[in-house]
């Protein structure tokens, strides 16, 4: 790359920004398929509601992006990606109650 | 398509990316994320809000199942194109071309027409 740095070259403030209002759209995702969930399994309908507000909580928890470090990190944190593979292996396991719904229907708590 | 690489420890080049470039990869990923949710919830409600297909009974899980299982395997696909674009950023190397498009065209294509059969085959039905 050419020319004298940016600023957000060190400081990538709007990016970070970006990837958190991602990091909010993804839990309202998880909240969606949650209640529609819900309507048939309570229960599972509850837990898929909590793991969406996990997923909103992360982006509290972590400063950064889980795939590198930020700026005054030790230069080895943070270069976990396989970390967000919880993250696709709770999709999967939404999609495996799903799938469970579409075949057994209501659970005998919610029928009308 | 590239020939894959060898095992190998990191190379010397290995470099941590520009971190926006990081960002940006981590938002592609959720952004998949959120869109395999959609399948999901799209074929869930497919099976529990419609009414039967008259004539066509077993419809309804033939389109709403299809999409549940696209969407975990978007889910899928999308987290090993991030560790794979993760790994190209580290290594200065050009990014793979993402297959998640293809699937997602040929995907709802075949979707659409299934859809039309269906539709088809329950408007000339006589139940």
């Amino acid at each position: 790359m050419s020319g004298p740095p940016e600023p957000e070259e060190f400081d990538p403030g709007l990016a970070r920004e970006r990837t958190r209002l991602a990091w909010t759209r993804t839990a309202v995702a998880f909240a969606a398929v949650g209640a529609a969930v819900l309507k048939t399994r309570l229960v599972a309908g509850l837990i898929v509601l909590a793991l969406a507000a996990v997923v909103w909580g992360l982006r509290h928890l972590f400063r950064d992006t889980f795939l590198g470090p930020g700026p005054g990190d030790d230069p080895d944190a943070g270069r976990h990606p396989e970390r967000l593979l919880g993250i696709t292996a709770t999709v999967v396991a939404v999609a495996a109650v799903a799938l469970v719904i579409a075949f057994l229907g209501h659970s005998p708590v919610t029928r009308p | 398509m590239p020939a894959e690489q060898r095992p190998q420890p990191a190379p010397a080049s290995d470099a941590e990316p520009d971190a926006r470039y990081t960002f940006a990869n981590e938002r592609t990923f959720l952004a998949w994320t959120r869109t395999a949710l959609a399948f999901i919830v799209a074929g869930l409600g497919i099976v529990q809000l419609l009414p039967p297909f008259p004539g066509v009974p077993w419809g309804r899980h033939l389109l709403g199942v299809p999409l549940i299982v696209l969407g975990a395997v978007i889910a899928v696909v999308g987290y090993v194109q991030m560790i794979g674009n993760q790994r190209a950023l580290r290594r200065r190397e050009p990014l793979r071309r993402s297959s998640l498009p293809v699937i997602l065209a040929a995907s709802i294509t075949a979707l659409a027409v299934v859809t039309g059969v269906v539709l088809l085959l329950s408007a000339t039905s006589r139940a």
